[in-house]
C-alpha cells in the first residue's frame, strides 16, 4: 500500500517540476513559447522567418497536445500519468523521436553495467569481508579497514580518471573506449566502469559483512558446528554466511540509487551510449521531456527494487516470516 | 547522560577479562573524563574496536588539513598566486615546476591556483547545503518526534519520498528546472541531505522525549516550545552536529559529480574540483599531461578524506550510531 503511495508522490514531484516551476510550455519547448503562434495563423504578424516558424509553430502545438497543457493543472496530472502508465512517455523536441524509443534503446547499456558493477562488487566483497572476519583485528583486517576507508573517500569520478589513466592508458590491459561490435568486447570494455563502480561498493558491503559475521560467529550454532569438526571453510560460507548477509542486502537495494547516480558520471569518462548519458546531454540541451522521463523511469524502478529488497528479506532469515 | 549510564558502561568494561586492574581504573577515569555518552549498546562482544576516548594524532592532522583548505578558500583573492583565468608566459601543458607548482592546463593556466580557487565553491555549497540539511531537517524530525501523530506521518512521508530518488537524479531534477547559479545548486544539495538529517533527528528526539527530564519539565509547567528548545535541542544538536562533516564530504563529494557532468554552476570564472577533473581527463590531457588531473584528483581525495576521517572519529567520540547518507 505505501508503495502505491511513495510511486504517487514520486511522479508528483517530477510532474510538479515541470508545471508548477515556472511556465510548463518554457520548460517544454523552451525559446520556442515566446513565438505568437495565433498571430502567424491569423497573419496578422509579419514574422521574417515565417516559413521556420510554422515548423516551430507546429512543434509547440504538439507540445500543448502532448501535455495537455490547456486543461486544468489537477486534470493534466492524471492525464500524463495514464500517458505514462500506458508507455507514452512523451517525444524529444530535440530529434522528434518518442522517449519511450530512446530508453529502450539506452536502458541496457546502462543495466548490463550496473548488474557488472553490482557482481564485482559482491564477487570482491564476499571473501575480503570473510577473510576479515575469520581473522578479525588482525594485520589483513587492520590493512582492510584503512584500504576500505580511502575507497570510500575518493569521489567516483576521480576514481574512474585515475583508473582509466593507470589501466587503460599506462599499462594497457583494459580498452579506453567503449565497444559494442561483439558481446565479448563489450563486457570486456565495460569491466574498468563496473570496477570503478564496484570498488567502493565492495568496500561498504565488505564492512557490513564483516561486522556482522563477527555477531554470527559468536552464535551457538557455530560453535556446534566448529564442535562437530567441520572445516572452517564450509563453516564460513554454509553456515556463517547467510544469516550474516542481512545488512548487506539492505544495502544492496539503497545502494542502487546511489549506482545509478554513479553510473552518469562513469557513462560520462567512459563514454558508454547509456541513460545516464542520455540525460545528461538531454540537460544540456534542454531537452525537457527526456530528462522528466528518465527520471520517472530510474524513481519508479528505485521504489520497486526497494520494496523487493524488503521481500527478500524473509527468504535469508525466516525468523522474520514467523513475525 | 546522566549517572547510571556511565556507572553501566563502566560495570561493562570491567568485566572485560582482559584487561589489568590498571588499565581498567585508567579507562575508568578517561570515561568520567570524557563525560561518557556511551549507552551500553548491544554490541557483540567480539567485535572489540575500543571506544575511542581520545581524538588522536591523524584526527589533528585531517583538522588542520581543512582549516588550511577554509584558509585559503576564504582568502585567495588575497593570497600572492596567479591568476587562475589568465594564461601564463610558460605555455600550456607545462610540467609542475618552481613557477607553476602544479603546472599549467591545456589553456596554459596555473592548476594550483585553479585548485586552490576550486576549493571555494566547493567547500561553500558543501558548507550550506549541511547547514540547510541541520536546520530544515533537524527542524522537521524535532517537530515530528515530539509532536508525533499525524505531522509525523506526514513529515516522515516526505523524507521517504526524498529519499526514494536517487540522490544525483533528482539533483539533476532540480538543476534542470532551474538555472545553475552558486545559491540553486547549493539549496538543491542542502535539499538533498534534509531528509537522512531530518531521520537522525527524528530517531533522537524520540528517544529523548520519553526520558525522565522532560517528563519533569511537562510537570512543570514548561510548554511545548520551551521544552524543545531547552530540553531537546541540547541533546539531539549532538549527535547532529557530530554527523556534520560526515555529510559535508557528502555534499563536497555531490557538487563535484554534479560539476563533472557540467551541471553545477555555471559561468566560465567559476571553478571547482569536478570541473577541473572533467577538463583535464580528455584522453590526450591524460597522456601528455598527467599533472592537470592528478592534482586536482589528490587536493579533493585528501580533503574528502579528512573530512570522512575527522567525521568519523568525532561520531566514534560522542558515539552516535553510523547512518547511511
Amino acid at each position: 500500500m505505501q508503495l502505491v503511495a511513495v510511486l504517487f508522490a514520486v511522479t508528483f514531484l517530477g510532474f510538479a517540476s515541470m508545471n508548477l516551476v515556472g511556465d510548463p510550455l518554457v520548460n517544454v519547448v523552451g525559446a520556442l513559447a515566446e513565438l505568437d503562434c495565433e498571430g502567424i495563423e491569423a497573419g496578422t504578424v509579419e514574422d521574417t522567418s515565417a516559413d521556420v516558424a510554422s515548423s516551430d509553430c507546429d512543434t509547440v502545438a504538439a507540445a500543448k497536445a502532448e501535455y495537455h497543457l490547456d486543461r486544468a493543472v489537477p486534470v493534466r496530472y492524471v492525464l500524463w500519468l495514464s500517458d505514462m502508465a500506458t508507455g507514452d512517455l512523451g517525444t524529444s523536441f530535440q530529434n522528434d523521436q518518442p522517449v519511450s524509443e530512446v530508453i529502450r534503446e539506452k536502458l541496457p547499456e546502462t543495466v548490463i553495467l550496473l548488474v557488472m558493477a553490482q557482481i564485482v562488487s559482491l564477487g570482491l566483497a564476499i571473501p575480503w569481508g570473510v577473510i576479515a572476519a575469520y581473522r578479525a583485528n588482525r594485520a589483513f583486517d587492520r590493512g582492510s579497514t584503512v584500504a576500505s576507508f580511502g575507497l570510500l573517500s575518493i569521489p567516483n569520478f576521480a576514481l574512474g580518471v585515475v583508473l582509466l589513466y593507470m589501466l587503460a592508458l599506462r599499462w594497457q590491459i583494459f580498452p579506453s573506449a567503449y565497444e559494442s561490435e561483439n558481446l565479448g568486447g563489450l563486457l570486456f570494455s565495460l569491466i574498468l566502469p563496473a570496477l570503478t563502480l564496484g570498488l567502493p561498493l565492495a568496500a561498504s558491503y565488505q564492512r557490513l559483512l564483516r561486522t556482522d559475521l563477527i555477531t554470527t560467529l559468536q552464535e551457538d550454532f557455530v560453535h556446534m558446528a566448529r564442535a562437530k569438526g567441520l572445516p572452517p571453510l564450509r563453516i564460513m560460507f554454509r553456515h556463517a554466511l547467510r544469516p550474516s548477509m542481512f545488512s548487506v542486502v539492505t544495502v544492496f537495494g539503497v545502494s542502487t540509487g546511489s549506482l545509478i547516480g554513479g553510473s552518469l558520471v562513469v557513462e560520462q569518462i567512459f563514454g558508454i551510449p547509456g541513460i545516464g548519458r542520455e540525460i545528461v546531454t538531454a540537460v544540456v540541451r534542454d531537452d525537457f521531456p527526456v530528462v522528466l522521463a528518465i527520471v520517472m523511469v530510474v524513481a519508479v524502478t528505485f521504489v520497486v527494487i526497494n520494496f523487493l529488497v524488503d521481500l527478500l528479506y524473509s527468504w535469508l532469515d525466516p525468523r522474520v516470516r514467523a513475525r | 547522560m546522566n549517572a547510571e549510564d556511565r556507572d553501566t558502561g563502566a560495570t561493562k568494561t570491567s568485566r572485560d577479562p582482559r584487561l589489568s586492574r590498571q588499565r581498567m581504573l585508567w579507562q575508568f577515569r578517561l570515561l568520567r573524563l570524557a563525560r561518557s555518552r556511551r549507552v551500553p549498546t548491544d554490541a557483540p562482544a567480539g567485535d572489540d574496536a575500543p571506544v575511542r576516548r581520545r581524538l588522536g594524532f591523524a584526527f589533528w592532522l585531517a583538522v588542520a588539513w581543512l582549516v588550511a583548505m577554509a584558509f585559503v578558500a576564504i582568502f585567495t583573492p588575497l593570497l600572492p598566486m596567479a591568476d587562475p583565468t589568465e594564461v601564463a608566459f610558460s605555455g600550456p601543458r607545462e610540467s609542475p615546476s618552481w613557477d607553476a607548482w602544479f603546472g599549467t592546463d591545456a589553456l596554459g593556466r596555473d592548476v594550483f591556483s585553479r585548485t586552490m580557487h576550486g576549493a571555494r565553491i566547493s567547500l561553500a555549497v558543501g558548507g550550506f547545503a549541511i547547514v540547510f540539511g541541520m536546520v530544515v531537517g533537524g527542524g522537521l524530525g524535532m517537530l515530528a518526534g515530539y509532536y508525533r501523530g499525524r505531522l509525523d506521518q506526514t513529515v516522515g512521508f516526505v523524507f521517504f519520498v526524498l529519499l526514494s530518488f536517487p540522490a544525483l537524479v533528482l539533483a539533476i531534477l532540480i538543476t534542470a528546472t532551474l538555472e545553475r547559479s552558486l545559491l540553486v545548486v547549493s539549496l538543491t544539495l542542502g535539499i538533498l541531505s534534509v531528509a537522512p538529517v531530518g531521520l537522525l533527528s527524528r530517531a533522537s528526539t524520540l528517544v529523548f522525549a520519553e526520558r525522565e527530564f522532560v517528563s519533569a519539565a511537562r510537570v512543570l509547567g514548561a510548554r511545548n516550545g520551551r521544552i524543545i528548545v531547552r530540553e531537546l535541542l541540547p541533546n539531539v544538536v549532538i549527535p547532529m552536529g557530530a554527523l556534520t562533516l560526515l555529510g559535508m564530504a557528502v555534499a563536497v563529494v555531490a557538487e563535484g559529480s554534479l560539476a563533472f557532468l557540467g551541471l553545477s554552476v555555471a559561468g566560465e570564472d567559476s571553478i571547482s574540483w569536478g570541473k577541473m577533473i572533467v577538463d583535464g581527463s580528455g584522453l590526450r590531457d591524460l597522456q601528455n599531461a598527467t599533472h592537470v588531473t592528478m592534482f586536482p584528483v589528490a587536493v579533493m581525495f585528501v580533503t574528502v578524506l579528512a573530512l570522512n576521517f575527522a567525521g568519523d572519529r568525532i561520531r566514534q567520540y560522542f558515539d552516535v550510531k553510523e547512518l547511511a547518507f
